[in-house]
């Protein structure tokens, strides 16, 4: 009995010491800069940090008037409303394909995996320069198949949609090999029952795949949508917010103010970025209760 | 087991992810070091120059991105060599807003550099947070001449009547038309437009689609202050904090910018101020209001071009003034401070402002060097002069001057020129921007 006791409380103290350094790393740089954030929304307080005095809610009631931060919330909830589902219908697609084990499919999906790990910065100068109206190959080649001179970034009504796509083409191969994974982890017998039923390649991946990976894609529908309410280095490198602030993202708009713009208003920024961590905190809640769950119950 | 592998293979990926997360902000993370790594610099270097005639080094950080940043460079390795006073400047070059980010946080946690160049419209806000050195005593001190300077460049540096910056250099834009062009289209090619309604009347002839070719640059993301002036309109009043957008005179202004814009098409339609220039370099614009960063560039491509003054309206014409200063962040010591100023009088003499006005194409603003025969008869100086002389200040030594740029102004102008809405409702919207910014 007293060693038993002893054992556990040893592998306590040694459990501890493990998640020591990543929550030593989480409260530096969330939980600490998280709560410092909230304290400054009420503040009135800029990046030189003088003359700092209490504003009360004087910073949310701004908020509340400010046509920039209701133009960037539609802007942020248009993103993520058309973003999540293109990344994750265009993987759920590929995966059809893709998830078998030979040469070809393992080499596709490197491929498919490459933009994900490059750096956003890097992919939205490229894609800038592919997309310039003067420089860019991409406007040249529809030029030289009729179409006029289309500036993708810079014409109010397409910037958004081409930050849009240009992201679902970075982030969809993250999503492809989640889903790869969990669809190589469905029994061969499923299949070979479905084949002697006579189902064709569709049926058998409306009846078995995608119920069986629902759990994953629950989680990608999850994870991906709260990025996408975070947009920012895109809008940042490709677009700077405008044409006519219509890719301007609320992280954009919180940048802007809090290091962009004198007087470099950091209560004001801190209350919108409380403002948006109030819209994560319910989107994802309301995610977890109604789609999370739903995957996790489909799978048992 | 394949379930623990998806698992695993879950959790490779979250990491990937986290560290691709990280990646947004790796910029943040260098600079942070870089910062620390001037203090400690900073902190070796103060403890050896307690003792007077000692090695100073000065750390100087500014933004001069462009070609003008290796003639900058060149001054001051010079100076570094050549200097009697044991004094090497460590330069740092960074883009406005990099410096921008940088700055104020370094002032605030006393690791800022020992002397900063930036745009005097930078000025008002830094002092409106007791963040620069008062240096009104830098005339007296350092035994330089203020009276040789022309008042309206040395003014710009000034707030409530004290002395914040050294200038370094003075501009205004210019009005650049393309000789070239002009003859094709049947112009004179040495006559540029001298009003509004000639502008239009050139930029219309001027504008050939079929090539690709625009008659008048008008970029979005930057304020057009000189047509406005020139109808007598303006934007608000520094001095009574007032609104002066809404008006009859900046209505009519506006109407003729979106009628030349957006129906005569003389200007290609959302282009960046970089998209801009280099058009206008590869000869696809034919006229163009810049400053005179552009005079090399368009050397250097070969644009047989000219330079003349903004065009006038019917209450004259005017052009948005500009300029640079070497300001000192507060916090530095006095052995430092007093290096500094030997270095901005080194830059105040004629031979230094000679150089930089012949290399760059900048005005000249020192009585004695205005005499100098080489500058009277150099022909880039001389034509700018006229166009020069009608700079008018747009905001400076206003706090909120960057504001009501980002928030009211530039919005303004992009609405108008884009056609997104009409002359009366972006003027409208545009003044209940600016009384917001205004009510602060």
């Amino acid at each position: 009995m007293n060693k038993i006791k002893k054992y556990q409380v040893h592998n306590q103290k040694s459990a501890y010491l493990f998640i020591a350094p990543s929550l030593i790393i989480l409260t530096i740089f969330v939980f600490v800069p998280l709560l410092s954030s909230l304290a400054i929304s009420f503040l009135n307080i800029n990046i030189f940090m003088k003359d700092i005095s209490f504003a009360g809610f004087a910073n949310f009631k701004k908020l509340a008037g400010d046509a920039r931060v209701s133009n960037a919330t539609i802007n942020t909830l248009i993103f993520t409303v058309a973003e999540v589902p293109v990344q994750i219908g265009v993987a759920l697609l590929l995966t059809m394909y893709v998830a078998k084990n030979n040469k070809y499919t393992k080499a596709l999906r490197a491929i498919y995996y490459l933009p994900f790990v490059c750096s956003m910065t890097a992919i939205g100068i490229v894609w800038s320069m592919m997309l310039d109206p003067n420089l860019g190959f991409i406007p040249y080649l529809l030029k030289q198949i009729g179409f006029e001179t289309i500036s993708f970034l810079k014409d109010p009504n397409l910037a958004l949609p081409t930050v849009i796509v240009v992201t679902a083409w970075k982030g969809f191969g993250y999503t492809l090999t989640l889903l790869v994974a969990a669809v190589l982890n469905i029994p061969e017998s499923l299949y070979e029952a479905a084949n002697m039923d006579g189902a064709g390649e569709w049926r058998k991946f409306v009846n078995i795949t995608i119920p069986s990976i629902l759990p994953t894609i629950s989680f990608c529908v999850v994870t991906t949508t709260i990025s996408a309410l975070q947009v920012f280095d895109q809008t940042y490198v490709m677009t700077q917010g405008g044409p006519l602030n219509r890719t301007e993202t609320l992280v954009q708009y919180i940048y802007d103010r809090g290091f962009q713009t004198a007087p470099y208003d950091l209560g004001y920024a801190s209350a919108i970025s409380v403002y948006l961590f109030t819209i994560i905190a319910v989107i994802t809640f309301v995610l977890r209760k109604f789609v999370l769950d739903k995957g996790e119950n489909a799978n048992a | 087991m394949k379930r623990k592998l998806v698992a695993g293979l879950l959790s490779a990926i979250m990491i990937l992810s986290l560290t691709g997360c990280g990646n947004s902000a790796a910029p943040a993370a260098t600079e942070g070091t870089n910062s620390t790594g001037n203090k400690e610099t900073t902190t070796t270097e103060s403890s050896t120059t307690t003792a007077e005639g000692e090695a100073v080094t000065l750390n100087f950080w500014n933004v001069f991105t462009g070609s003008d940043g290796d003639i900058l460079r060149t001054i001051v390795d010079n100076y570094n060599q050549t200097n009697e006073d044991n004094i090497t400047i460590n330069m740092d070059i960074m883009p406005n807003d990099t410096l921008q980010q940088k700055l104020p946080a370094a002032i605030a946690t006393n690791t800022a550099p020992d002397f900063v160049l930036f745009g005097v419209e930078n000025i008002a806000p830094y002092v409106s947070n007791d963040s620069l050195e008062d240096i009104s005593d830098f005339w007296e001190t350092a035994d330089v001449d203020k009276t040789n300077y022309l008042d309206n460049v040395v003014d710009l540096s000034y707030v409530d009547g004290k002395m914040y910056g050294s200038p370094m250099q003075y501009n205004v834009q210019y009005l650049y038309w393309n000789k070239d062009l002009f003859e094709a289209a049947g112009l004179d090619p040495e006559t540029p437009p001298t009003t509004l309604e000639e502008l239009e009347e050139y930029a219309v002839k001027l504008t050939d689609s079929s090539k690709n070719q625009y008659g008048l640059g008008l970029p979005t993301s930057a304020t057009y202050m000189q047509f406005l002036w020139a109808n007598g309109g303006d934007a608000d009043d520094v001095n009574t904090n007032e609104n002066l957008l809404n008006s009859e005179e900046n209505l009519k202004t506006l109407t003729w910018l979106q009628n030349m814009a957006v129906n005569e098409k003389v200007t290609p339609q959302n282009v960046s101020g970089a998209d801009a220039d280099a058009m206008l370099q590869a000869g696809q614009i034919a006229m163009y209001m810049s400053g005179p960063w552009q005079i090399n560039g368009l050397n250097e491509q070969g644009i047989n071009f000219g330079i003349a003054p903004c065009v006038a309206g019917t209450d004259g014409a005017y052009s948005p003034a500009g300029g640079c200063s070497f300001v000192i962040p507060k916090g530095t010591d006095d052995a430092k401070k007093a290096a500094v100023y030997k270095f901005m009088k080194y830059w105040l003499s004629d031979a230094i402002l000679k150089e930089w006005s012949q290399k760059n194409g900048f005005p000249v603003w020192s009585k004695t060097l205005l005499e100098d025969t080489d500058i009277q008869n150099d022909e880039v100086l001389s034509s700018i002069s006229e166009a020069t002389e009608i700079g008018r200040a747009y905001n400076l030594g206003y706090p909120l001057a960057s504001q009501i740029d980002n928030d009211v102004m530039i919005p303004l102008f992009e609405q108008v020129i884009t056609g997104a809405s009409t002359p009366e409702d972006a003027l409208k919207q545009a003044s209940t921007a600016m009384d917001t910014v205004l009510g602060q």
